[in-house]
């Protein structure tokens, strides 16, 4: 049997089973008393270790088994985990990964034998323990530990349902409990008990030397706590709805979107002919299809949506092992892992995050010290959260560290030109411009900002080319959020078509805020530039046939004024008439030498003529 | 001998109605304070046995105080008083240190049952 085909599977599959690994690991690492990481993290090892067997790959083989011995011995409590267990497990883990990856390009490395010593070790040395003969079942060790060490208990508290604030009341309960014991698991959320969404009841586990009449005393002394029960802890991992699912190749999906895309200009082609025409059955069909290419664009485009959480769950690894390096204290939140967002936008999405987040974490984050003089909790939190929008998805990261000197950058920003010497106060456009320059490094950063930019540069790149947009909200003390926009989907988008000087060009829909007739009456200036003021505000103007060269034609006397809006930029576009909108294949576009930059790709409209697409960020 | 009380809001008409409340509860008020800065200096300075503090007040709000008070003196008994809406603020409170709070419109019962317990 040829096993090489099943190369891309046991791949695919292996690194699944990893990430979930290091999912696992972080967990037991937060709440050791937890037995189901334990037994996940068995299986997936197990099933590497069988996988990479099959396969040949006797390094991964071996690592594994090695990894899983631990495990089992860790499963049945023959020895107890501490803060070295971890560390090499994490190691191990990692190991794993590189030896799958090498296996599977077909070049297995030399094994890591120091690792494999240390994990031979760390079960050899606690082998044998004196009076602990056989492997005794996992109850009897479960019995065993709680005599003289912390026990794990699952609490469920309810608070009274005639208090105020029950949110702040359960946040009080777990403080009082706190003081007994390591908390772990709390459900609902912090930040769902903060905002009261839940019904006054709450759980958690507790481990904690303190006995069930002390524990409830501790619950109870928060105030207007109605009950305290115990329970067994019961695994978290709830069995969820399986969907019945198939592996398909990335590529395969993209050849199906690129065909649709070509179905839809066929169907709008279709659709103008059909217009033009008076043949009743025409029209018909041409809706008809219309109508069935749309439902088959929408399915598309939903098979190709995935969970932003599938790029997000690497970053709580990252941010543990940095804070550990930085010797810093790092809570790393994630929010909306659910939203889902086209496969080609999310796997270039991941650089933009993990420059961010880095950047966040060492200079973002203060040492706790520092954290401390400065009034604010030791622990500092990075927020990692995904919002949809109704054509994008938002994606934020926020720190609550030291912000941004706005001083030293302003006066960086008056020596290189980019500021007029005499403004005084820095907005957060000109913030994100000085420091998404490329080069704007340490080296030559004033103190308190060094390397503050370093990444910011590719961030801002690979997001543009995304067709996104990137911005930047920082306060001194506070800290600093940076705002990524990208849309759901690459190939297709509403657009909407104008004409300058009798070309044609599409406006992405997502970026349109609103049209307005040109009026020249409400012309004013804004910084020595042309601005229009609409609805009184000052909206800076361009004019897509200057901007295009293409004046031949005499300017028509009513202008339509297309007025563009990324994040809370705004620019006046102003052109010589609108077409109306319509669904575009945004061609990837290499774009030749000397084109301008706000020209983000090409596309080929109903009639079949081909138009340029305008980049709304370009254009601000 | 009776528990000492400082009682920190900006509104004079909550300090006469907290202060009210707790007197007739044989309680002794020995000292009110109108702003976060005061009530720090007039903790430091009375050593009360309890401490009231409104969230907003002007020049440093109530959760300052409670970190500054809480920085020189972990154990102090902080109770604070919230209008309706500021939970995230009470939450923040709590994490700065307060040891019970109660919410606007307050109901005597409620606001000495909170007393109890901070004093427990």
């Amino acid at each position: 049997m040829d096993i090489s085909k099943y190369a891309a599977l046991f791949l695919a599959e292996s690194r699944e089973h990893l990430s979930t690994c290091n999912q696992l690991l972080l967990r037991w690492e937060r709440e050791p008393a937890a037995t189901e990481p334990v037994s996940g993290l068995f299986r997936s090892i197990h099933t590497i270790k069988g996988m990479g067997a099959t396969m040949g790959f006797t390094g991964v083989a071996e690592l594994a088994h090695r990894t899983e011995s631990l495990l089992d011995a860790l499963r049945q409590n023959l020895i107890g985990t501490d803060a070295g267990t971890f560390e090499l497990l994490f190691r191990a883990v990692d190991a794993l990964g590189r030896a799958v990856e090498e296996a599977a390009a077909g070049r297995e490395g030399p094994s890591d034998m120091a690792l494999a010593a240390a994990l031979e070790r760390a079960i050899g040395e606690q082998a044998g323990v004196p009076g602990d003969p056989s492997p005794a079942s996992e109850a009897a060790a479960h019995r065993r530990r709680s005599t003289d060490v912390p026990r794990a208990r699952a609490v469920q508290v309810t608070i009274r349902a005639d208090a105020v604030m029950r949110g702040a009341r359960a946040i009080l309960a777990v403080r009082r409990a706190e003081v007994l014991g390591v908390i772990a698991g709390l459900r609902p959320s912090f930040v769902q008990l903060e905002r009261e969404e839940f019904d006054g009841r709450f759980g958690f586990r507790i481990e904690s030397r303190a006995s069930e009449e002390e524990l409830v005393a501790a619950i109870r002394s928060a105030g207007e706590v109605d009950s305290v029960r115990f329970e067994e802890a019961a695994p978290t991992d709830t069995p969820g709805e399986r969907h019945r699912q198939i592996r398909v190749d990335l590529a395969r999906l993209d050849r199906l979107m690129k065909q649709v895309g070509e179905l839809v200009v066929a169907k709008n082609r279709l659709g103008v002919m059909a217009a033009g025409g008076d043949d009743p059955a025409l029209t018909e069909l041409s809706d008809r299809i219309g109508r069935l290419v749309s439902g088959m664009q929408g399915e598309v485009i939903a098979s190709r949506m995935t969970p932003v959480g599938e790029v997000f769950e690497r970053f709580p690894r990252l941010v543990r092992d940095l804070s550990r390096d930085l010797g810093k204290r790092i809570r790393f939140d994630v929010e909306g892992e659910e939203i889902e967002l086209d496969r080609s936008i999310l796997d270039e999405i991941g650089d933009p995050l993990l420059h961010l987040i880095r950047n966040a974490a060492d200079h973002g984050i203060e040492p706790p010290e520092a954290r401390v003089r400065a009034g604010k909790p030791p622990e500092g939190r990075i927020l990692l959260a995904a919002t949809r929008d109704r054509n994008s998805v938002t994606l934020r990261v926020a720190d609550d560290g030291r912000g941004i000197d706005r001083a030293a950058i302003l006066a960086k920003a008056r020596r290189e030109g980019q500021a007029d010497a005499a403004s005084e106060t820095l907005s957060d456009d000109l913030l994100l411009r000085v420091i998404a320059r490329p080069g704007f490094s340490t080296a030559e950063a004033v103190s308190g900002v060094s390397g503050r930019g370093v990444g910011v540069d590719v961030a801002m790149t690979r997001v543009r080319a995304l067709g996104g947009t990137l911005e930047i909200r920082s306060e001194a003390g506070k800290g600093t959020t940076f705002v990524i926009r990208v849309p759901l989907t690459l190939a297709i988008v509403r657009a909407l078509l104008a004409d300058a000087g009798g070309e044609r060009y599409a406006v992405p829909l997502a970026y349109v805020a609103e049209t307005v007739e040109f009026d020249p009456r409400a012309i004013t200036a804004l910084r020595s530039r042309e601005a229009l003021v609409v609805r009184e505000q000052v909206i800076p103007t361009v004019h897509l046939r200057d901007l295009v060269a293409n004046g031949r034609r005499p300017v028509p006397a009513r202008r339509p004024t297309v007025i563009l809006e990324v994040g809370e930029r705004r620019t006046a576009l102003v052109v010589d008439a609108l077409l109306g909108q319509q669904d575009i294949v945004v061609a990837p576009f290499d774009a030749p030498r000397g084109m301008p930059p706000y020209v983000g790709g090409a596309t080929i409209l109903a009639d079949g003529a081909p138009a340029l697409v305008l980049d709304a960020a370009a254009l601000l | 001998m009776s528990h000492t009380v400082l009682v920190c809001d900006d509104a004079i008409f909550m300090r006469t109605m907290i202060s009210d409340i707790l007197a007739q509860a044989g309680f002794e008020v020995v000292g009110e304070a109108e702003s976060g800065s005061q009530a720090v200096e007039r903790y430091r300075a009375l050593k009360p046995d309890l401490v009231t503090m409104d969230i907003v007040m002007p020049d440093m709000g109530g959760i300052e105080a409670v970190r500054e008070i809480c920085k020189t003196d972990p154990e102090a008994k902080i109770l604070m008083c919230s209008a309706m809406g500021q939970q995230a603020l009470v939450v923040e409170a709590i994490q700065a240190g307060a040891k019970d709070f109660v919410v606007k419109p307050f109901q005597p019962s409620r606001v000495l049952e909170a007393v109890q317990r901070v004093l427990g």
